[in-house]
């Protein structure tokens, strides 16, 4: 990987537009040159001989959730069929201002959808882990949470300890040893977590 | 990993913090956000100010205007000073007409200049019963974090510092009016009142709180001091506050006080010269 | 006219005291010839000279983005938000929107402003809105819109032009996708006089008809394609006039690029050395 602290404005022509450049994040590609969309640093990835010219910007980059991203959301609703929740994080990007997304009941586990209860997998306050679904006419976002690794990240108790994984379907308060259900998240060291990310992406990228 | 936690547990966050005697924004509990002060950079308005309270600025502009008294005091003029808070300044705003917040702040500063006597209405007076002037006190929030009413008491205070207004001949007898721009005087300000913000997060005392910490605490109060006179205060609902922490923070406001004082004479002579 | 409860009402029967001082009784165009003396203006600007401008970003906290923009004496402040759900809308819009907002502050003109907007407000508003829509990739957010807000601190001329270009640096500086940066110039013409930039006087005395030919135009350019996103003109002007005010425009808004260019590397290395 090449670095260089090449510092680009919108609308600036940053190469030509063959067979070995191409346009990626941050740039788009008009009458054969390629131009960066934000202000950033110039950054070239080498994929298969390619390079891929992209931009990122230093600060909070301007995103919405689009289909397939992992997300971090906080549950602020919960109901018979689904419950409602806020968009906080896209990947390991904060978000100044939360989207509303809701999680329905046969899109919380992979396996015996009938059998799943919305009370039994999450509880108002708990901060998920979700992948974004399609997004359908509807104006809302959904999400799923039916992989391993997603589900209930942080929970509290109803004593407002906090809570740790004991099995796929149970927690426990730290303090009372009070066991509560929920759809747990197979969670990964943080210093892997990065891995993780790249790794989900990938997979999000041959879907 | 820090901006992630803040997201999403922000009480926590601030919590862990606070425990360790120190903010976010790498404050200290009882330390305020510098304040500045600007004078007279409108010169489409009679007075203006701006004033800059940390991350909140506020700009006030003052336009004077001619007008008949009310009957029931017929030797006083207007001073009108109304707060906007622009979907501009945050998103927590949205566009329409003022929000409640603005609404409160408008009647807490009106409240604040009456009560006060900071400013006497008989001054504008030009023609018993006929003719008088009316302020208009525009104050405009352009960013806000916190501690908004500090702020709008500084600008509008020396706004009206500034405010220059011409001399006008009236005769009463046929209802003439001739206004002299050449000839200007300043208005007369008996002292300048100032308003100190703080809140409450669990047992501490945040000084000047910024917006996310006004938002987490549990009350938010205001003490307005002129001149060592405690001029008002004002504490909307929240938890309630031991006598003695009150006593400190008057205590506190005390000294604050005179140094904005001296800010603004500061930002006036350098506005005249 | 109903009472407005949310804010505190003065007396209806106020009046500017401006309308009572000595009576100008020049004729506007001894008014006009005032303002433009020997090809030199009431600032000492030549006709085709563009007042200094100063651009700063980051001056509203909690915004996405910001800008402060002081052109001579004009000064405006403007700020962007991150995209929000279009309120009031079910149908799915592949193409997000732009939500633009231009307000003079109340104390900004000679005359005082109302707290809500007017029609002048509005149709500058619309204009904003035309004039970023082409610059802002606006399919990187579908079913969104992106907020702008401009508010004229201190008008004295060219506000809008100002306020475009301050928009578009925000817009950059909030790291919203754009496929160009954006400047605007104005140019008042009475007669055979064209000014650039003018100020609140001369934007006035303009727009007036002195001469048989007058009229105010605002030119809004990307830099690196050189496309006209906007242009915005009113008055009585002939063909020629306006095909030569847009050649000239033009090339005002490629001197502007450079500053603009500048505020915004400035930011970026503020953000790098931050972080």
């Amino acid at each position: 990987m090449e670095k260089q602290n090449l510092i680009c404005l919108p609308g600036q022509r940053l190469s030509l537009c063959d067979k070995t450049h191409t346009s990626g994040k941050g740039t788009y590609d008009r009458r054969g040159y390629i131009y960066s969309n934000i202000s950033g640093i110039v950054d070239v990835v080498i994929k298969d001989g390619i390079k891929i010219l992209e931009v990122h910007s230093p600060g909070l980059q301007t995103i919405v959730p689009a289909q397939g991203d992992v997300v971090t959301a906080q549950i602020s609703i919960i109901t018979q069929q689904y419950c409602k929740c806020y968009i906080k994080c896209i990947g390991d990007k904060i978000l100044r201002r939360h989207f509303k997304a809701i999680l329905r009941r046969e899109d919380i586990k992979a396996t015996e959808k009938d059998k799943i209860d919305v009370y039994k997998s999450f509880k108002p306050g708990d901060i998920i882990l979700a992948r974004v679904l399609p997004i359908t006419e509807a104006h809302n976002y959904q999400l799923s949470t039916a992989e391993n690794e997603l589900g209930v990240a942080v929970a509290y108790s109803e004593h407002g300890h906090p809570m740790i994984p004991i099995s796929w379907t149970e927690m426990q308060c730290i303090k009372t040893y009070v066991k509560e259900p929920r759809k747990v998240a197979k969670l990964i060291p943080e210093n892997i977590h990065e891995d993780l990310i790249a790794r989900l992406s990938e997979t999000t990228t041959k879907v | 990993m820090d901006e992630q936690f803040r997201i999403l547990h922000p009480i926590k966050y601030y919590r862990d913090h606070i425990n360790n005697h120190i903010r976010p924004d790498g404050r200290e509990l009882n330390k305020f956000r510098p304040v500045l002060v600007n004078i007279g950079s409108i010169n489409t308005s009679d007075g203006s100010a701006l004033a800059k309270v940390g991350d909140t600025t506020v700009i006030c502009g003052i336009k004077a205007e001619l007008c008949s008294p009310k009957v029931e005091s017929p030797d006083q003029g207007f001073l009108i000073p109304n707060v906007e808070l622009p979907p501009l300044c945050s998103s927590k705003f949205k566009p329409g007409p003022p929000s409640e917040e603005a609404q409160v702040v408008t009647q807490l500063l009106a409240d604040i200049v009456k009560n006060s006597k900071c400013f006497d209405l008989k001054q504008l007076c030009i023609c018993h019963e006929k003719l008088v002037w009316c302020l208009f006190a525009d104050l405009i929030c352009i960013s806000y974090d916190g501690s908004l009413m500090d702020a709008c008491v500084i600008a509008l205070m020396g706004a009206l510092k500034s405010v220059q207004l011409p001399l006008v001949d009236y005769d009463p007898a046929i209802d003439n009016k001739l206004v002299n721009e050449e000839q200007k005087n300043f208005v007369n300000i008996q002292g300048i009142p100032i308003c100190t913000t703080f809140s409450m997060f669990d047992k501490n005392i945040l000084y000047d709180p910024t917006q996310e910490e006004e938002n987490l605490s549990s009350c938010t109060f205001n003490v307005v001091l002129m001149e060592d006179k405690l001029c008002s205060v004002h504490k909307p609902g929240g938890t309630p506050i031991s006598e003695q922490n009150l006593m400190e923070c008057i205590e506190v406001s005390k000294q604050r006080t005179n140094t904005i004082c001296e800010l603004i004479d500061i930002a006036l002579k350098k506005n005249k010269t | 006219m109903p009472v407005d409860h949310k804010r505190i009402n003065a007396p209806e029967s106020a009046v500017p005291y401006k309308l009572f001082t000595k009576l100008n009784t020049e004729s506007l165009k001894e008014q006009y010839q005032k303002a433009i003396r020997d090809g030199i203006r009431v600032d000492g600007r030549k006709p085709s000279e563009h007042r200094k401008i100063f651009l700063k970003t980051g001056i509203v906290a909690h915004a996405k983005g910001s800008a402060y923009i002081e052109q001579g004496n004009t000064k405006v402040v403007t700020s962007v938000f991150d995209p929000r759900e279009i309120p009031n809308r079910t149908d799915y819009c592949l193409k997000g929107e732009i939500y633009c907002e231009f307000k003079f502050a109340p104390f900004s003109c000679p005359k005082r402003r109302l707290h809500q907007q007017d029609s002048q407000e509005k149709e500058c508003s619309a204009i904003m809105k035309k004039a970023l829509e082409a610059v802002v990739c606006r399919e990187e957010f579908p079913n969104f819109q992106v907020d702008v807000y401009a508010l004229v601190l201190h008008n004295d001329g060219s506000a809008l032009s100002a306020a475009v270009t301050a928009a578009g640096v925000a817009l950059a500086s909030a790291g919203i996708p754009m496929f160009d940066i954006i400047t605007s110039s104005t140019l008042a013409i009475q007669g055979e006089h064209s000014l650039f930039d003018p100020n609140f006087r001369e934007e006035l005395l303009s727009e007036i008809a002195i001469e048989k030919e007058h009229g105010v135009v605002i030119l809004c350019v990307t830099s690196t394609h050189q496309q006209i996103s906007h242009f915005h003109q009113t008055g009585n002007l002939q063909l020629n006039t306006i095909t030569q005010s847009i050649d000239t425009l033009h090339n005002t808004c490629k001197e502007i690029v450079p500053v603009v260019q500048k505020c915004l590397v400035k930011s970026v290395l503020s953000v790098i050395s931050e972080s």
